[in-house]
């Protein structure tokens, strides 16, 4: 009888000492830091975007975010790295729809596929493309570089990379003005601000936050942004719309992507703290100094939003019969 | 390849090509001339020693990351030590150890390198 | 004499500011931290400023922040020139001039000079660079932003004919070299076309091929089989080391190199991009030129330390003037910087003189001070150093390899990248067997691509027209130079020979 009975306490007690086992192989998400890979060089604005979320993310995450930068391959490469790594929500890609998303899928194959491999967590900013100019130019607006650039030869813009978004919507704007506007590509964002701001070109395609300090430093005038609405960042700015071109696009959409598989609560985890990220009133205010709205949308909507971003380049691509040379 | 005016991305490096062969030829022609009683390449067999080394390091590429970086820096090391030059066998073994851990300490820990384990988690 | 007396103001407020205890303290750490990275090879300053990122958050102050970047900057430009002249290879493309005479001082049992001089002359050419960041630093950022990819193109040849000029012995060795490192630098991405050169189906070399690899392999491993040639090892190093410091004749030789490197870094630094190694360059050439003994360069002229070292230190001062005063970063590890400031809300850029004062004359005072402190971290090493060379070569040359194939590893984590290095490692050996310098090639390894960038850049902007190379005020003046400088060299070679057939 005693026999049985300490047998029977013995089973309770590995009983108890499972139950830990139990909870913890059912732990919460995240139990370790979550690594952001950002794949473009440090210091540039997605960089940056990154570094600010992560800094303010201390407050809603339970885990720390680190930032990786994996540049190479115009995106290419560290988006292709996030692709290939374990969907267990530990390895995220930032700056989904950016060039190499909506863009150049269009002209070339990549060796992923960006809307089955990649899971749309949330939005967090989009980064219009602006025509700008130097402020003592001879134009001050468009329709004055219009005129100003058909008595010449050829009109230079100076962007950041080849085949980007932005060299994609002057080459558009080329055409639907009539101008003959050569792209001058150079080495990212800053060394295109810094070849329109010695005027080297006789405009230039940025973001805003590339700009902004120039434009308050009153050296550079933007005259005019590709996007569907007015940028909230520089609402003074006309859109290419409302002056008469169709040359509409998202510009450069900053996100957050998943690799497929990964869970559904993970993605819901993940994009409800971002969420509260976006609506810090601190995390808002930098981001407006720097010159980054704030636009942040749910998983499904930024899903949805992506793939018309993507259908719209398409579209500008066809109808200005865009070809890479 | 691009025309003149608006080279394209084989522009240079088929110019270069082209330079290349120009001065390699003169290069050949100027020695040529002054050709004399020629010195070996390799006198006395000293193509031993640096064949080692490039072996050594062949070994150590290929299996740094199957068998982890400390056994295999130790290897390297060892035989460096041993084979190539000859240094006493105590000297050999306590340099090996000392500068493995060292190695390990400074790029892995303090500098938060990440060096290939390989099946030994440590 | 207003503007003068509010710059003088501001620093005298930036000095109050620098000599916190905090501050000082993280700028002794940003020091010591630049000067180990800028020794071992792989990690750079700009990977480690962006290591050390998410720390400047903790540290809350901006000033405080950037002054440790800014000193880890510094501080790997000291220690890059370390490597260079005790085992002959490069920690950045700055230092590769200074391998040349550096090395061969050291091989003379000279490294104590050699490397106190390297210090001395970046003590002098810092602090003449903060000086003139001091007080004229607006003027010249306006300058810099002149400079166009016509420009860059006319400056970038002029750097490419001094490699040349490097090639020892015969022009001609020196300009296959060139040629063979413009090929290399081609290997990759091609920016302006988006074509895929020389990858033969590597993924892995589609960014192209990696400056430390090419160095590690060409300079570090093809220097260590080369020297397995020798039998006995102990008789390549002479062991007796002759003086520890600098002589007073040393200095004396030297004062002039340091002079000059120091403003031609200045000038040519503020550049962005590129700057600090076109200046160690020219300011080789320069001294080469100006010597009363050029035989002796190339065999250990201490001029060919000390200008080289004058010019980069100054250039890395002046690189930080149009980050501060246009918002332009020049290099990666200024891009970090740039980075950190926004993030803290700072704004690089005109207006950071006036709504920032103390983050601006805080990081100008740091700097001053950061000079002072690298003299003084580094002089008292060079003691040390010169011991480790004392070390026998049959146990230093396996540790010199294992730490160029870990400092490769540690870019990509792939070991990929060893077996390149161990490529150029072989072709570097067979490079000296037949009396070939590898400087010449790294040169335009790292030059080739701004060059090719420049031209078709230049190009598309000029609808076609090579005249906008020579219209322009700037870049017309350098072609100017360059021309005559080349036709100058052509009659004294023909002379030459004229001369000798007769």
């Amino acid at each position: 009888m005693r026999k049985d009975k300490n047998f029977f306490l013995v089973w309770m007690l590995c009983l108890f000492l499972l139950i830990p086992v139990a909870v913890g192989g059912a732990e919460k998400f995240p139990t370790k830091p979550i690594e952001i890979v950002v794949p473009f060089a440090a210091g540039g604005s997605t960089d940056v975007l990154a570094r600010l979320v992560a800094k303010y993310a201390p407050k809603y995450f339970d885990k720390p975010l680190v930032i990786i930068n994996k540049p190479g391959g115009g995106g290419v490469t560290g988006t292709e790295g996030v692709v290939r790594s374990k969907a267990d929500g530990y390895s995220l890609y930032l700056g989904y729809g950016s060039g190499h998303d909506l863009v150049t899928p269009h002209f070339q194959k990549l060796p992923y596929e960006t809307f089955i491999d990649l899971i749309p967590v949330c939005r967090l900013s989009v980064h219009s493309i602006v025509m700008i100019i130097r402020a003592d130019a001879p134009y001050k607006t468009l329709k004055e570089f219009v005129d100003w650039g058909k008595k010449r030869e050829q009109v230079t813009a100076s962007v950041s990379t080849k085949a980007g978004s932005v060299d994609i919507t002057f080459q558009a704007l080329g055409k639907a003005t009539g101008l003959k506007i050569v792209t001058v590509p150079f080495r990212g964002g800053a060394e295109a601000v810094t070849a329109i701001v010695g005027g080297q070109t006789d405009s230039g395609g940025n973001h805003p936050s590339e700009i902004i300090s120039h434009i308050k430093a009153k050296r550079l005038l933007p005259i005019a942004v590709a996007l569907d609405q007015r940028d909230p960042a520089i609402p003074d700015v006309p859109t290419f719309k409302e002056l008469g071109y169709n040359v509409v696009t998202v510009g450069s959409v900053k996100g957050v992507a998943a690799p497929k598989g990964t869970p559904p609560e993970v993605i819901g985890y993940l994009a409800e703290r971002f969420k509260k990220v976006c609506e810090d009133p601190e995390f808002i205010k930098s981001m407006k100094d720097i010159g980054q709205p704030v636009m942040y949308l749910g998983p499904a909507d930024f899903g949805k939003y992506m793939k018309e971003g993507f259908e719209q380049y398409g579209k500008l691509i066809k109808e200005f019969n865009i070809k890479l040379e | 390849m691009g025309r003149f005016k608006h080279p394209g991305p084989g522009f240079l490096p088929f110019g270069l090509a082209i330079v290349l062969v120009i001065l390699s030829l003169i290069l050949i022609f100027s020695k040529w001339k002054k050709r004399g009683a020629s010195t070996p390449f390799w006198p006395h067999r000293t193509w031993l020693r640096p064949l080692l080394g490039v072996t050594i390091l062949i070994f150590f590429a290929l299996v740094v990351e199957r068998v982890g970086f400390l056994i295999t820096t130790f290897i390297f090391l060892m035989i460096w030590m041993g084979v190539i030059e000859r240094v006493r066998w105590l000297t050999i073994i306590s340099i090996s150890i000392g500068t493995t851990a060292a190695l390990y300490l400074i790029f892995a820990l303090f500098l938060d390198v990440p060096l290939p384990l390989g099946f030994l988690k440590w | 004499m207003n503007e003068l007396l509010g710059m003088f103001h501001g620093l005298v407020n930036g000095f109050g500011i620098a000599f916190s205890l905090t501050n000082l303290t993280f700028a002794l750490i940003g020091a010591l931290l630049g000067t180990i990275v800028g020794i071992l090879p792989g990690l750079g300053p700009a990977a480690t400023i962006s290591l050390l990122l998410p720390l400047s958050f903790k540290i809350g102050s901006p000033v405080t922040s950037i002054i440790m970047m800014a000193g880890i900057f510094y501080g790997a430009m000291y220690g890059g020139s370390t490597t260079s002249i005790l085992v002959n290879i490069p920690g950045e493309a700055a230092s590769v001039v200074t391998c040349i005479d550096g090395y061969q001082m050291a091989l003379k049992g000279r490294a104590g000079p050699a490397l106190g001089i390297a210090a001395i002359g970046s003590f002098i050419a810092g602090t003449i660079g903060v000086i003139g960041l001091t007080f004229v630093a607006p003027p010249l950022a306006e300058f810099a932003l002149k400079f166009g990819p016509p420009e860059y193109f006319a400056l970038t040849l002029l750097g490419l004919l001094m490699a040349t000029l490097l090639g020892g012995s015969s022009i001609v060795k020196g300009l296959i070299m060139v040629v063979l490192g413009l090929l290399l630098g081609s290997v990759g991405l091609d920016p302006i076309s988006g074509a895929i050169r020389f990858t033969w189906g590597f993924f892995m070399l589609q960014e192209g091929v990696d400056f430390v690899t090419l160095a590690m392999g060409m300079f570090g491993i093809g220097e260590i089989l080369i020297n397995l040639e020798k039998e006995l090892s102990t008789e390549l190093v002479t062991r007796k080391i002759t003086h520890l410091w600098p002589t007073l004749k040393d200095w004396a030789e030297s004062k002039w190199a340091i002079l000059r490197g120091s403003f031609i870094g200045f000038f040519i630094g503020i550049l962005p991009g590129g700057g600090a190694v076109i200046s160690s360059l020219v300011s080789y050439a320069v001294e080469k030129k100006v010597s009363k003994h050029p035989e002796e360069f190339g065999k250990g002229a201490i001029q060919g330390v000390a200008g080289p070292e004058s010019a980069n230190n100054a250039a890395a001062s002046t690189s930080f003037i149009p980050l501060l005063t246009l918002g332009i970063p020049g290099n990666a590890a200024i891009a970090m910087i740039f980075a950190a400031l926004l993030i803290q809300g700072v704004q690089p850029g005109p207006f950071l003189i006036t709504e920032h004062p103390d983050v601006f004359w805080g990081v100008v005072a740091s700097m001053y001070i950061g000079n002072v402190m690298l003299l003084i971290l580094n002089l008292p090493l060079v003691g040390m150093w010169v011991q480790l060379l004392r070390v026998p070569y049959a146990i230093l040359a396996p540790i010199i390899v294992l730490f160029c194939c870990i400092g490769v590893y540690s870019i990509r984590n792939t070991v990929f990248d060893i077996w390149v290095m161990g490529i150029f490692g072989v072709i570097g050996y067979l490079f000296r067997k037949v009396d070939m310098e590898p400087g010449p090639l790294i040169l335009a390894f790292v030059l080739g691509p701004i060059l090719e960038r420049s031209l078709r850049q230049a190009l598309l902007i000029s609808a076609g027209s090579p005249f906008i190379f020579f219209s322009r005020p700037i870049s017309g003046a350098m072609m100017g130079f360059l021309t005559l400088f080349i036709f100058i060299q052509i009659v004294r070679a023909v002379r030459g020979k004229w001369i000798r057939a007769r």
